[in-house]
């Protein structure tokens, strides 16, 4: 991990079946696409943080406000010079999703559990069906950065000057195949295709078959040599809801360190419902897959 | 009372909180699959693609009566235990059992909340799959009121 730019925001399982009764200092949060998994059995001393329940405001699409980020972080026992822990399933999508969220509200110590929770079984670790509870604290946390999270506007106006993008989703997705999804009004976008301009990274290029991200000569192949990034490069990142970019942030950001990268959370559903965008279809920049 | 009203019935009158609870006894509960269908899911038929864990699940109708044969990972507890629920409510029953049940059946259960938006789409392609297939095996259209 020493070669990562910011190699302190990674842990390793043996870090973390090490540091796992340190809950003074430590907090775990396992983090996953499928709400029941974390009560079928997690790392000991691991919390729970749904992405939905926790992250997500009921009403206003948006994330929660300050004040109820503050109160789940109390309700965790997370005080402010907490090292949170993250790690889930899925490669650790929503894990890295958590982190962005934590990130947002400005909490310091952030890492990730590098290979997540398929790492941890497939090395015969301990799970446990025990929710722990710890002492309540009182956490203040920041208004959210702006610096990390783009938004409709922001992200035309990045389209327009012909900087970077980065569509994380599937080829099929991005050359505007997938345009309809019968019997899925729900999620559906009106549109097909990808933010013109952008670049066709799937997210899933960043990791390993153990689940963990690739080494950092292999990331620099791919986002650097292949794509043409570069390190001081103000870059967008999307997908369809925003979960799968933000493992590609923290990719850029962490472990290439990427200076100027954000997420676009409002990401495909958005954009491909908006009414007066453009998008692009088809295909000269899809990624082999 | 229809095996599916007992289901709603039982999701129905639980709290929010113990609906996880029910759901997770649910995904414990998944019969195995018989091994004559284990080659048809390595084949990837059967596959629910919308669903974003490996989902085996395939409805048939013999001798008049609804089965339903599946496989779904313990990695993906809420698809297993959904899918327990509809090889609950429908195994055995009569296709227009499937057909006339509702259409927006995860809200019905009061699951839908607990899922997010977001999450629903697995979930809905299997139960699309269930009365896709049951109605076209059975000769009958889905939706007949």
């Amino acid at each position: 991990m020493a070669a990562y730019a910011h190699p302190e925001v990674l842990v390793s399982t043996d870090w973390v079946a090490e540091h796992l009764n340190d809950t003074e200092h430590v907090r775990i949060v396992e983090s996953d696409e499928d709400v029941l998994l974390y009560e079928t059995g997690h790392i000991p001393n691991a919390v729970k943080i749904d992405w939905v329940q926790d992250l997500q405001d009921p009403i206003v699409r948006d994330y929660i406000s300050k004040e109820r980020f503050e109160e789940l972080c109390a309700s965790r026992g997370i005080a402010n010079d907490t090292l949170v822990v993250f790690y889930g399933d899925k490669n650790n999508w929503w894990a890295c999703y958590a982190f962005w969220v934590f990130k947002l509200f400005g909490h310091e110590k952030c890492a990730i559990m590098d290979g997540g929770r398929q790492k941890w079984i497939a090395e015969g670790r301990p799970l446990t069906r025990e929710v722990p509870s710890f002492p309540r604290t009182t956490y203040r946390a920041k208004a959210p950065d702006p610096s990390i999270r783009a938004f409709r506007e922001e992200v035309l106006a990045h389209m327009r000057a012909g900087k970077p993008l980065i569509d994380v989703r599937t080829p099929a997705e991005y050359r505007g195949e997938l345009t309809h999804m019968p019997d899925y009004p729900q999620e559906g976008a009106l549109r097909a295709g990808h933010i013109p301009g952008a670049k066709n990274v799937p997210w899933s290029m960043a990791v390993r078959e153990d689940g963990t991200f690739k080494p950092r000569e292999e990331l620099e192949r791919i986002y650097l040599r292949e794509k043409g990034l570069k390190p001081d490069d103000e870059v967008i990142t999307y997908c369809r809801i925003g979960e799968r970019s933000s493992h590609t942030w923290f990719v850029l950001k962490y472990l290439l360190g990427f200076e100027h990268v954000k997420n676009y959370d409002g990401s495909w559903t958005e954009w491909g419902n908006l009414v007066g965008v453009p998008i692009e279809k088809g295909d000269p920049e899809a990624a082999q897959s | 009372m229809r095996k599916l009203d007992a289901l709603l019935e039982l999701f129905q009158e639980a709290e929010p909180a113990e609906r996880l609870e029910l759901l997770l006894d649910f995904a414990e509960r998944l019969p195995p699959l018989p091994p004559e269908y284990v080659p048809l899911r390595d084949a990837g038929l059967g596959m629910v693609h919308e669903c974003q864990s490996p989902v085996f699940f395939l409805p048939e109708v013999q001798d008049g009566r609804v089965r339903i044969y599946a496989d779904v990972p313990r990695e993906a507890p809420t698809p297993r235990a959904f899918t327990a629920m509809l090889v609950e409510a429908f195994d055995g029953e009569p296709p227009e059992v499937v057909l006339e049940a509702p259409e927006d059946l995860l809200y019905r259960l009061g699951i839908a909340p607990l899922l997010g938006m977001q999450r629903l789409r697995g979930l809905t392609a299997i139960y699309q799959k269930l009365r896709r297939e049951v109605a076209e095996k059975a000769g009958l259209s889905a939706n007949p009121r």
